[in-house]
């Protein structure tokens, strides 16, 4: 606004004209904001077209004006210029009046600030508009959220795409997520979908085509999606270089309709199902559907079954009043002359039940049949379905169960046994009949539980069962246990556990199941065994068929050395030496092959083997069990150490009297062959002088007399000649002094014997060979053995034969038992042992008629050999000569 | 019945039995005739050399069991085996000085053995064998 001081007044009025003419709302006002002019736009737009406000206030026409628009007015009356693009003002009225302004001075002369000049503008319809697009604008973006519409945009030029919120939501990309062409396409599921949406991108991109697909995509995050894609060019410059759209996500729609398509199928099937019979009627009752299944079913066809009333023809009449008493109770009808094709008219009928069915060929059979009724939509009844099966082999199988249910119940009662079914999860017991028996309650108790059982536990075993449920359901393994139980009638039993368990697919336990054994006879029966097992005297080994010991008694415990419970299951050859276990084997298959009573190892010694290594001799007895687990062998087995010292000790005793016998039956035999030598050597010069003596007396002839007395000389000779040789015999025979005994060399005595013999040597030419290399000295007495040398040289020479010079070898020689052993080998005359040999050594006996044979030589040699404790044989052969074979001990 | 003169042999290698043996018989003043061998192979011989001359041999013998060469029971066993060829029925007495019962069994456990004697032998004893063997 420009100010002139040529006119005032008539500037003034110039001004006033051309504000009152101005198409926009201009108001002009004096120093105290009065108005001077206003135009009709400012007016209209304050809606005072009827008012006349020239010299009226400006704060009077508005008094809604606030201080501090005032105090904007004071700073303008100084000079300031106060513009605002856009501003509500709110009126006296209450409502809201979009407005720009521009307020500045106006100059009456220069530097002289008439008033202010208002030029305003009210732009509520645009403010409106604005708002009202906003609004727009958010509802449709409300609206595409909830309709999970996305919008694109692929610039060709740059193959840049541009991808909403949702979009990348339905994709399931991050925000910062750039796409391209190629990777956008990827998004599309391999086949169809990617197919028809590379074919809409190429028919767009040649054509100009828009489309609207619905394709199935794969999320970033590996979901199925389905997506509606809506697309269309836009040209520039005659070529398609924008292609924009929207993608919505229709998965849900989708994949309804695919469920919806698949439950469509399914319930196709099930009618086309020629195992269901599926039979609808209308609500008079005549027949309107009878699938093929319910052909297969009665043997009707359909075209024979559609159209009759009441199905009454393939059901019992029977079952045909039950159902519909049952039905009439049911929706609270009178059961009597009740139709529920009549009577029942919204009222919600869904029946299963068994039926019988009647064939066209009038068989029947079970059936399970559901009865619906059909709705319209108003919900009134339309007629009724039934969907019905064959449950003959359900039936059968029912019954074949029932029939072993019943088995099952009679075998737990004979083998007083149960079984039980623990859902751990939800702790729920199941319990056979035989198990309420075997606990002494009635079937009926419902709601078993873990603690319903825990409960009959007697509590001392309380602890050990917790122990093994609880180990049960670590190991994830029912190790099988007995323990005690308290029953609801008070009886004491004895009950043995054995069970499974079942694990879920991540291997947690879910159920166990398992037998529950009434065991108290037994238990009675094995602590009967077990007394007479640990009173028996003996140690008690009980063996399986595989030799695997399966009870001890304390005895053996004691015995062997080992705790039973270190026993048990081990073998039994832990309880054998080493050396006996082959054996062992053969004899405990020939014993489990024929089971009887015996004694083990007959005539044998048997031996057991202590944990302690140490070897003690047993007798044992060997009884066969015939047990549930096969056939036992029980072992009596008997420590025989204190039998076996004392057999020990017979034996030495039966030994020491053997060789006291032996010794007693030599000296006997000794004292016999005294006997005989006395009785015969000294009786018969006895009775020789005898006879000679009674001559003697009858005897009258001095002559006669002298020759019965030298025959007296001769015989008292003989008989001083024989005691001599019994007295040096028994001298022999006593002397029993090892002092006399010393180390004495064959040689020395061979040499000694050839020169007490020299002239018989000399004069025989005899040829006397010995060999002493093998053995040649022996610990004897040296009388004795000189006397045994020439006796026995002396003898060779004597009995030499006449027909050759007399050859004599003497040989020693060191036997493998220590003994000495003195051959002396001749090729004499020889001695018919077979006639003389029973008397070889006896006195006086002598076999040739040799003048110098006595009879004394050889019976003192063999005194004196016996005496030195050793003893003399011969072989001879008549005319070839003798050995004699001394046998030094 | 025997012929007068009885035939006795004497076999017995005491030199001194024999002498006085035959000094009893002289005593009896019997019918006799007596030969003497010191062994029973002599004795054995004579017989055998004479089987069929039964005037040769003895109508009975005084057997020793225990002599050289061949003792009383080793002459037993042999004359059994000539036996049944000697041309007469002898009487034989075992005779010893043993009273041992092992050698008193054997012998009467032999059949052709009419009795074991214990030496000495008295006159009266002989006596009455000789005269039941001249009945």
């Amino acid at each position: 606004m420009s100010t002139s001081n040529s006119n005032p007044n008539l500037q003034g009025e110039y001004n006033k004209i051309f504000i009152e003419q101005a198409p926009t709302a201009i108001a002009m006002l004096d120093n105290e904001m009065r108005y001077l002019a206003v135009s009709q736009r400012w007016l209209k737009d304050y809606k005072m077209e009827r008012q006349r406000i020239i010299g009226l206030s400006h704060y009077e026409i508005f008094p809604e004006i606030g201080d501090d628009w005032k105090e904007e007015h004071k700073k303008c009356l100084e000079g300031a210029i106060n513009t605002c693009d856009e501003a509500p003002f709110k009126r006296a009225d209450g409502s809201i009046q979009w407005i720009y302004w521009d307020v500045r001075p106006w100059y009456i002369s220069e530097g002289i600030i008439g008033g202010l000049l208002m030029h305003t503008g009210d732009i509520t319809h645009l403010k409106e508009r604005e708002q009202e697009k906003a609004r727009i604008e958010t509802i449709l973006e409300q609206t595409n959220e909830v309709a999970r519409i996305g919008t694109w945009e692929f610039n060709v030029d740059n193959n840049k795409i541009y991808w909403s919120k949702i979009i990348r939501e339905i994709f399931e990309v991050t925000e910062d997520y750039k796409p391209d062409f190629e990777t956008s396409l990827n998004f599309f599921k391999v086949g169809r979908s990617r197919d028809k949406a590379k074919n809409a991108y190429s028919n767009a991109m040649v054509d100009g085509a828009p489309f609207d697909l619905e394709l199935e995509i794969v999320t970033a995050k590996g979901k199925n999606r389905w997506i509606r894609a809506i697309g269309q060019v836009e040209p520039a410059e005659g070529k398609e270089n924008r292609l924009f759209g929207i993608f919505q996500d229709i998965s849900k729609m989708k994949f309804s309709e695919i469920a919806l398509n698949r439950a469509h199928s399914e319930l196709k099937a099930i009618f086309n199902s020629k195992s269901i019979g599926i039979i609808s009627t209308d609500k008079d009752g005549i027949i309107k559907n009878f699938n093929q299944g319910a052909e297969a079913l009665l043997g009707y066809s359909a075209s024979e079954m559609i159209g009759l009333e009441r199905p009454l023809i393939y059901l019992l009449k029977d079952e045909i009043i039950k159902f519909k008493h049952d039905i009439a109770l049911s929706t609270k009808k009178d059961p009597s002359n009740f139709d529920h094709y009549t009577d029942l008219s919204e009222e919600d009928v869904n029946d299963t039940r068994e039926w019988t069915y009647r064939r066209k060929d009038g068989s029947t059979f079970p059936t399970l049949s559901t009865l619906s009724a059909i709705k319209n939509s108003n919900g009134k009844n339309e007629g009724f379905i039934a969907v019905t099966t064959d449950i003959s082999e359900i039936k059968n199988v029912q019954h074949e169960l029932l029939r072993k249910n019943r088995m099952l119940n009679v075998a737990e009662k004979i083998t007083l046994m149960g079984h039980w079914q623990w859902d751990t999860i939800r702790n729920v017991v199941k319990w056979s009949t035989n198990l309420y028996s075997i606990f002494g309650i009635e079937e009926g108790l419902t709601n078993l539980t873990y603690e319903t059982y825990f409960s009959f536990v007697h509590p001392a075993d309380k602890e050990i069962v917790t122990e093994y449920f609880d180990k049960a359901a670590n190991d994830k393994r029912f190790y099988s246990f007995t323990h005690r139980i308290l029953t609801a009638k008070g009886q004491l039993k004895t009950v043995q556990l054995m069970g499974e368990i079942i694990t879920n697919d991540q291997g947690e336990v879910v159920e166990m199941i398992g037998t529950c054994q009434d065991v108290t006879e037994q238990k009675m029966a094995e602590k009967k065994f077990r007394g007479l097992l640990e009173s028996a005297p003996d140690a008690m080994v009980i063996v399986n068929s595989k030799g695997k010991i399966q009870l001890i008694n304390k005895q053996a415990e004691k015995l062997f050395g080992y705790p039973a419970e270190e026993l048990f299951n081990k073998s039994v050859e832990t309880l054998i030496p080493e050396r006996f276990i082959p054996e062992h084997s053969t004899q405990s298959e020939h014993f489990f092959a024929r089971p009887r009573t015996r004694e083990m190892g007959q005539g044998k010694e048997l031996y057991a083997l202590k944990k302690n290594g140490q070897e003690l001799p047993i007798q044992i007895s060997l009884s066969p069990l015939h047990t549930e687990e096969g056939l036992l062998v029980s072992a009596a087995i008997r420590d025989i150490t204190k039998q076996k010292i004392a057999e020990h000790k017979i034996i030495k005793s039966k030994e020491n009297l053997e060789a006291i016998a032996q010794k007693l039956r030599h000296q006997n035999k000794q004292l016999a062959s005294y006997s005989h030598i006395t009785s015969h050597n000294l009786r018969a010069p006895v009775s020789n002088l005898n006879a000679l003596l009674s001559l003697y007396k009858q005897c009258t002839n001095e002559a006669e007399k002298i020759v019965l007395f030298e025959k007296f000389e001769t015989v008292i000779q003989h008989l001083t000649s024989t005691l001599n040789t019994l007295v040096a015999a028994l001298k022999i025979k006593n002397s029993n002094d090892t002092e006399d005994l010393e180390d004495i060399n064959f040689d020395a005595i061979l040499h000694k014997t050839k020169e007490i013999l020299s002239y018989e040597i000399l004069n025989s030419n005899a040829v006397i060979k010995s060999d002493f290399t093998n053995c040649s000295q022996i610990r004897s007495n040296r009388i004795y053995l000189e006397s045994i040398f020439l006796n026995l040289i002396g003898n060779a020479m004597k009995y030499r034969s006449t027909d050759r010079e007399p050859h004599i070898d003497i040989q020693s020689t060191l036997e493998k038992n220590g003994n000495i052993v003195l051959r002396f080998k001749d090729n004499g005359l020889g001695i018919d042992l077979e006639r003389h040999g029973h008397k070889l050594f006896g006195l006086n006996k002598v076999f040739h008629r040799h003048p110098d044979a006595k009879g004394v030589g050889l019976f003192l040699t063999k005194t004196q050999i016996n005496s030195l404790g050793g003893d003399i044989s011969a072989t001879s052969k008549v005319n070839e000569g003798t050995t004699f074979t001394i046998n030094f001990n | 019945m025997m012929s007068t003169t009885i035939k006795i042999c004497i076999v017995d290698d005491d030199e001194i039995y024999r002498f006085t043996i035959i000094k009893i018989l002289e005593s009896l003043q019997l019918p006799t005739k007596t030969t003497t061998f010191s062994d029973g192979e002599q004795a054995l011989d004579f017989i055998s050399d004479h089987l069929d001359q039964d005037y040769e041999l003895p109508d009975v013998i005084f057997l020793d069991i225990d002599m050289p060469v061949m003792d009383g029971f080793q002459f037993m066993d042999e004359y059994e085996k000539i036996r049944s060829r000697v041309g007469k029925n002898i009487t034989i007495f075992m005779v010893s000085s043993s009273l041992d019962p092992v050698d008193i069994e054997r012998a009467k456990n032999i059949g052709a053995i009419t009795d074991y004697l214990v030496k000495p032998l008295v006159s009266v004893q002989l006596r009455t064998i000789l005269e039941e063997l001249i009945q």
